[in-house]
């Protein structure tokens, strides 16, 4: 499966590349949720991981537009931050999963199972 | 009590006017002491007596030397001729903090003023004395619970920073899993990650280590420690102290740094001083992330030297303090926000002030945010060498 991760967290972002590419995923990494979007929309067999805490546009807005889009990617929400402000910031929002972190191999097997 | 006269050979019994004074003597709170000219001891009061553990009656008569510590006692004499002598006053009138000592011993504050008589019987010199341990103990008191409540300050300040902190430290301890994870994974499918495994190891150990500093910051500012002075430059000190505010922030905001070329270094508490930085920081960034007028919320943070003072200013491009908010901006408990306690700026100021400085604010409004200003004196000029080699 192609993944796309938003994060940008240097120490998080390099080693969901590692683990991601060791299960057998294809990784194209964004450092902000403006990359994202200037590159080509996910399609809707890829899955895409966003950080709830972006610099810049928020990961929640990211995940609005995802979520929007024709052929919606499946959505992997990923934050460190409390329950409750999780909470605030994806009203309205559902994506396929959000795990809060620390974030382990098992949870992202779950979240991202291969075809 | 006991009277005697210079020639005490000669007492009769007192005259109603003399019976009257020594009710008056004996009923005064503060212990009272008449000497003559060669420091004889004519009164010695009841408050006397308790202070110094010395029945009056062992005490007339004797020089005043008796009551008082060997350095004092040694000179006392020639305080009295040299005044005698020049004229020269230097405690009649005035008043000082001098010791005493009780007849167990113990030397102790006390708080004497002198005045002086001409009587028929030559001339006469009056003590009026306070015992100051009282005032000291409740001084000292006073100061413990201030340092105490600067800590409570602080606790409380990492305490609402929590959450964020909380997320901060989740994200080297998810790259430390992940990496941990990936060679577990190889390591167990037999596949050979040789040629990796070392700088992956490597990255896991810096973010343990990252994960670690969050801790050791956290740590050093909340920890329990009694108040020190250090002579220190203040940039630094901001900087370190702006980490930790964004630590412990969810908001992004836009942070303009303008460290002064050259500033004289303070004498300070670092850790206080940081609370204050922090204390500021936090507020700048919530006024500024709650402005709603389009501006990109941005805050300013300046070091300059004024005169003989090093200032810090805290610009944020929030709304400004509302004029009825004003008045109450620095007391305790008053604060108008739903968290915290409301001491952040009451505590900071006591802070800067027992440093010899001030808190300031320039409110703002009208399209402009507030400015805090921290004002601290610089260290005096015979200091500041040491300061270039980092001091301690």
């Amino acid at each position: 499966m192609r993944v796309h991760v938003v994060e940008d967290d240097d120490g998080v972002s390099d080693s969901l590349n590692l683990i991601l590419g060791n299960l057998g995923h294809e990784v194209v990494m964004h450092r902000d949720a403006e990359s994202l979007f200037r590159g080509v929309p996910p399609a809707g067999s890829d899955a895409v991981i966003v950080d709830l805490s972006l610099p810049g546009i928020s990961g929640a807005q990211a995940v609005r537009w995802l979520l929007g889009l024709a052929s919606p990617p499946r959505v992997v929400v990923i934050s460190g931050q409390s329950q409750s402000a999780i909470d605030h910031q994806m009203r309205g929002l559902h994506p396929a999963w959000l795990v809060r972190k620390p974030l382990d191999v098992e949870t992202l097997t779950r979240a991202l199972p291969m075809e | 009590m006991k009277d005697i006269q210079s020639d005490s050979s000669e007492i009769g019994p007192p005259t109603v006017s003399e019976a009257r004074l020594l009710s008056v003597l004996d009923t005064a709170a503060d212990g009272i002491i008449v000497i003559d000219e060669a420091a004889r001891i004519l009164v010695f009061n009841k408050a006397c007596e308790a202070m110094f553990g010395l029945p009056a009656a062992d005490v007339l008569g004797e020089n005043v030397k008796i009551v008082m510590p060997t350095e004092y006692a040694v000179e006392h004499d020639s305080y009295i001729s040299n005044y005698i002598g020049t004229g020269v006053k230097k405690i009649i009138g005035i008043g000082r903090e001098v010791r005493g000592r009780h007849s167990d011993g113990t030397i102790f504050p006390l708080e004497l003023s002198v005045g002086e008589a001409q009587t028929p019987a030559g001339r006469q010199f009056i003590g009026i004395l306070r015992d100051l341990r009282p005032r000291k103990e409740s001084e000292q008191r006073l100061a413990e619970l201030q340092s105490e409540l600067v800590h409570l300050a602080r606790v409380s300040a990492i305490d609402e920073m929590g959450a964020a902190i909380a997320h901060e430290l989740n994200q080297p301890l998810t790259a430390l899993l992940l990496y941990l994870q990936a060679v577990r994974r190889a390591h167990a499918r037999g596949i050979d990650i040789n040629a990796q495994v070392g700088d992956i190891l490597d990255k896991a150990a810096g973010e343990a280590e990252r994960a670690g500093h969050i801790i050791q910051r956290m740590r050093q500012f909340v920890e329990k420690r009694e108040p020190e002075r250090h002579l220190r430059q203040l940039d630094p000190l901001i900087d370190d102290a702006i980490d930790l505010t964004l630590l412990g922030q969810r908001h992004r905001i836009r942070i303009d740094r303008e460290p002064a070329p050259v500033l004289p270094p303070v004498m300070v508490d670092p850790v206080q001083i940081q609370q204050i930085v922090v204390n500021l920081v936090r507020n700048a960034i919530e006024a500024a992330t709650q402005c709603g007028n389009g501006n990109e919320p941005a805050i300013r943070i300046v070091t300059r030297r004024t005169g003989a003072d090093v200032r810090l200013d805290v610009h944020d491009n929030g709304p400004g303090i509302a004029p009825e908010a004003l008045p109450k901006l620095f007391q305790a408990f008053a604060s108008s926000k739903r968290r915290g306690m409301g001491l952040g700026l009451a505590i900071s100021r006591t802070i800067a002030q027992n440093h010899g400085g001030d808190l300031t604010v320039d409110p703002g409004g009208n399209g402009s945010g507030a400015c805090f200003s921290l004002v601290l004196p610089a260290a005096p000029d015979t200091m500041a060498n040491q300061a270039g080699e980092g001091s301690v």
